[in-house]
């Protein structure tokens, strides 16, 4: 039972790392219906940025806000310099323009920093506490806290502010929320930047368990996707819900059932998902869409 | 003064123009109707004031020229659009619909006052003001969107077609509320019609469009006296 | 809804008759530079110009599926590497070549159509998510399954050696077979595209309610072209087999199928010529950027990306366009004159549908 409690421990934390770059996903397409490949890359550089700062002598949680700060900048002026520019044409064009974005970053990061691992300081201590007979990481525990926090706050801003509403109101509708005044392009780039510091905040925290490197998040990105397909794509709470499952089961398949193994983990989430997704297709949370004639 | 004036404007979507010269005004707490068939340009010329459409001449508001300010620009400066189809926030729920209208404004008490009054010239919005706007009824989402162009305070209100897709009875109390709220908020108003009757319920005057282009203007009774504009627009 | 048609520029029969004459003419010089090539250039370009082949055909596929058809596909990776472990595994088991090339065509086709029956009813990202798994899941299979794919070491097959009789040299001869089959490929896919079934791909892409209605099965016609994405992809890993002589699980990565859609799209999304500029692009501009400064490739490789993307959003392939549009269009400024609007651009242009074709109200 203690075993199983770890397992699912580690797994929710594996978890919360995918939910907060599915939520930026998540947050991209509600406005601009795109699928943002990108959201790795920005994360990767502004962990990157806080990797600098600890070298420096900085304390991690400085580190990080620094980096939030910095994904939040990012993410603003990659929305307004160059998404912009694709925002209105062929989707396949914006999104390959996503995925150039991810190899400049991903370049960038690796021109600075080189293709090798390096070690990154944790923000928690490396203890393990006891929970019901079972020993947690207290990483494992401050990860999921962390990402809590995060989601409560960014629901406290989309439901009760007035920024918030803004938002929701040009990812429902840009053209209409441009006739009520909306400044739709500013809100766009607040968007972006949005999702750029969730990234900077998942990679800051799981650049220890990891290592850091320009294609740390290579995998995290394809789990925090299939978490935004599977929650329904416009659904953040789904989003949530799909990238803790995920966790979960794939460090439960890995651990319990001997044929997987560490390598063919990854198999697990995947298949979950296809069959979740032809039984139910429009996700676990998603509206059903009735495309009219 | 006009409140509002186009002085020979074209418009064109893309390489394709759709207004060849429209010219007409709006009195200071006026309230003029753009009537025509399908394909006229009615649609066009609201969109050519709300900066939502590439122009050419003049658009003027309260002397000022506006042509080539975008929508969030002319939004400010007082005009609400109010589109066609309606371009209601789906996901939003009606009171949220209502309070993005406002978005402009910093009066918040006086912005609550002004949702109860909505709600009041609405009772089917009060009954689901918690619901999200995309559940509603096409009547409902068109009183919902005139009541979000009001929520703007506006000086100008642009009614696109909010006949469209309504039952008769659904679209004669969409109307006898947009009376209402022009004698009762003095909102001047730039209603486009395909249905004239209803037009005239509100505006005193009208310009007729066809292809783009101005065919006719006049005072209500000049235009209802008019044997082709019966037979055209108003069914016999 | 683009096509590859590029605009004639003159109009009338005697226009159509110069412009068909041109594209003959391009068709033959381009035939005899593709035969001549090989035998005048190093072991190093026949490289280059083989895999450009080789992905060609890879994309050829994925615009099959993506640009005609509309949907997303992340997994030609995982059917190149599934073509190149069948024609690993039948060469080193002495299968006759055109029969191992046969299988890698076949194979996977019907790993595509399996895939597609599932995965084709479900919407547009659902399907990404699918195709997504296979590369993902085809890595960790690939080591595992070591007696089929040599393993995590990959499969080194030395083949193709040029017969004593043609006097040719081994890069040569190589050349000339992936050539000889990515020149059938594509006017296989060229006519294909251009005939009922091309027709249907379209519609589909363009709205699936209005081809059920024209009696047109969505269902279908996806799983047929993605059918067809998966035997070209199968097939692409057979001549990649025939260039690299080895093949590993890194064949299969997922990163291989993100670079062949923007490798696609850079050369033009649903266009013919489109995947062959794409390929060119795939294989040489790593080349070219490594060889600027290999420390940066990655990032000039991206830094062109982009670039490309801004130039020609339709991607290569729409160049000849574009100039002959900047050109007209600086000549209409001389002479303004009204063209009549084609429906193609008052509805692109507009944010909104214009009222010239809105027609019908709900």
């Amino acid at each position: 039972m203690s075993f199983f409690i770890q397992v699912v421990v580690d797994g929710l934390s594996n978890g919360a790392i995918y939910a907060a770059i599915a939520l930026a996903i998540v947050l991209v397409y509600r406005a601009t219906a795109l699928i943002n490949f990108a959201q790795g890359g920005m994360a990767v550089a502004a962990t990157f940025l806080a990797y600098a700062l600890t070298r420096a002598g900085v304390p991690v949680l400085l580190a990080l806000l620094a980096a939030v700060v910095f994904g939040f900048v990012l993410g603003a002026v990659v929305e307004r310099g160059v998404m912009r520019h694709f925002e209105g044409g062929d989707p396949d064009t914006a999104v390959v323009a996503t995925i150039a974005l991810l190899v400049i970053l991903g370049g960038a990061s690796a021109y600075f920093f080189g293709y090798e691992p390096h070690q990154f300081p944790s923000l928690f201590p490396n203890k393990t506490i006891e929970v019901f007979g079972a020993f947690v990481s207290l990483r494992s525990i401050g990860t999921i806290a962390v990402l809590l926090v995060v989601m409560v706050a960014l629901q406290v801003l989309f439901r009760s502010t007035k920024l918030g509403l803004a938002m929701r109101a040009v990812a429902d509708n840009p053209q209409s929320s441009a006739l009520s005044g909306l400044p739709v392009s500013r809100l766009l780039m607040i968007g972006w930047g949005l999702a750029a510091a969730l990234g900077a905040i998942a990679g800051v925290l799981v650049a220890p368990q990891l290592f850091i490197s320009p294609g740390m998040l290579d995998f995290v990105l394809v789990y925090a996707l299939a978490s935004a397909i599977l929650g329904g794509l416009d659904s953040p709470l789904g989003a949530v819900v799909a990238a803790a499952f995920i966790g979960v089961i794939e460090n439960l398949a890995g651990a319990y059932l001997d044929f997987i193994g560490d390598d063919l983990k990854i198999a697990v989430p995947f298949v979950a998902v296809i069959v979740i997704l032809v039984v139910r297709p429009q996700g676990l949370f998603g509206r059903k869409v009735t495309v009219r004639v | 003064m006009s409140l509002l004036e186009l002085v020979d404007v074209t418009a064109s979507y893309g390489h394709a123009q759709v207004l060849h010269g429209i010219s007409f005004s709006l009195p200071e707490n006026g309230a003029t109707g753009l009537l025509g068939a399908n394909g006229a340009g009615k649609t066009t010329t609201l969109r050519a004031i709300s900066g939502t459409v590439r122009t050419t001449g003049r658009i003027l508001f309260e002397g000022r020229d506006i042509s080539g300010l975008g929508p969030d620009r002319t939004a400010h400066l007082g005009i609400a659009h109010v589109p066609e189809g309606r371009g209601t926030l789906g996901q939003l729920s009606v009171r949220e619909n209502l309070l993005v209208g406002a978005y402009q404004r910093r009066d918040r008490k006086q912005v609550a006052t002004d949702v109860d009054y909505v709600l009041d010239l609405f009772p089917n919005l009060q009954e689901r003001v918690r619901s999200n706007a995309a559940a509603l009824s096409g009547g409902e989402q068109q009183m919902l969107a005139v009541g979000r162009a009001f929520m703007a305070k506006p000086r100008v209100m642009l009614l696109d077609e909010a006949s469209l897709g309504l039952a008769p009875s659904t679209a004669r109390r969409v109307y006898e509320a947009v009376v209402r709220l022009r004698r009762e908020a003095q909102v001047s108003m730039v209603v486009v019609e395909q249905n004239a009757n209803l037009a005239f319920s509100v505006v005193d005057d009208a310009t007729v469009l066809e292809t783009g282009r101005v065919a006719l203007s006049g005072s209500k009774d000049e235009l209802m006296g008019m044997d082709a504009v019966r037979r055209a627009y108003l069914g016999g | 809804m683009a096509t590859s048609m590029a605009a004639p520029t003159t109009t009338g029969r005697a226009g159509h008759r110069t412009s068909r004459w041109k594209g003959v003419a391009a068709v033959g010089v381009l035939g005899i530079a593709l035969v001549v090539a090989p035998l005048v250039s190093s072991p190093y370009i026949n490289y280059q110009l083989s895999s450009i082949a080789v992905f060609a055909v890879a994309i050829l596929g994925l615009n099959i599926v993506m640009g005609y058809t509309g949907q997303v596909s992340l997994g030609q990776s995982a059917f190149l590497g599934l073509g190149a472990y069948i024609a690993a595994y039948g060469i080193l088991h002495g299968w006759p070549g055109p029969l191992t090339l046969l299988l890698c065509a076949v194979v996977p086709a019907a790993v595509g159509t399996l895939v597609a029956l599932a995965a084709a009813r479900l919407r547009g990202l659902a399907l990404a998510m699918i195709t997504l798994a296979l590369p993902i899941v085809g890595v960790p299979l690939a080591r595992r399954f070591a007696d089929f794919t040599g393993g995590s070491q990959g499969r080194v097959v030395s083949w193709l050696r040029a017969p004593e009789s043609s006097g040719l040299a081994n890069d040569q001869w190589r050349y000339y077979v992936v050539v000889l089959i990515a020149v059938v490929a594509f006017a296989l896919a060229r006519n294909l595209v251009r005939g009922r079934i091309g027709r249907s791909f379209a519609i589909v892409k363009e709205n699936e309610a209005v081809a059920l209605s024209m009696g047109v099965s969505p269902y279908r016609t996806k799983v047929l072209a993605f059918t067809i994405a998966s035997l070209l992809g199968g097939v692409s890993g057979f001549m990649y087999l025939a260039i690299v002589q080895f093949t590993s699980p890194e064949t299969l990565v997922f990163a291989t199928s993100i670079n062949l859609v923007a490798a696609m799209v850079i050369g033009g999304s649903a266009s013919i010529v489109g995947s062959a500029l794409g390929a060119a692009y795939y294989v040489l501009v790593p080349v070219l950027a490594g060889q600027v400064n290999s420390s940066r490739t990655a990032l000039i490789s991206g830094v062109v990306l982009l670039a490309v993307l801004f130039a020609l959003p339709a991607g290569l392939v729409s160049l000849p366009r574009r100039l002959a549009r900047l050109r007209s269009s600086s000549r209409r400024t001389q002479h303004p004159q009204q063209d009549p609007p084609t429906p193609d651009e008052a509805t692109r242009s507009a944010s909104a549908p214009s009222e010239a074709t809105t027609d019908q109200h709900s």
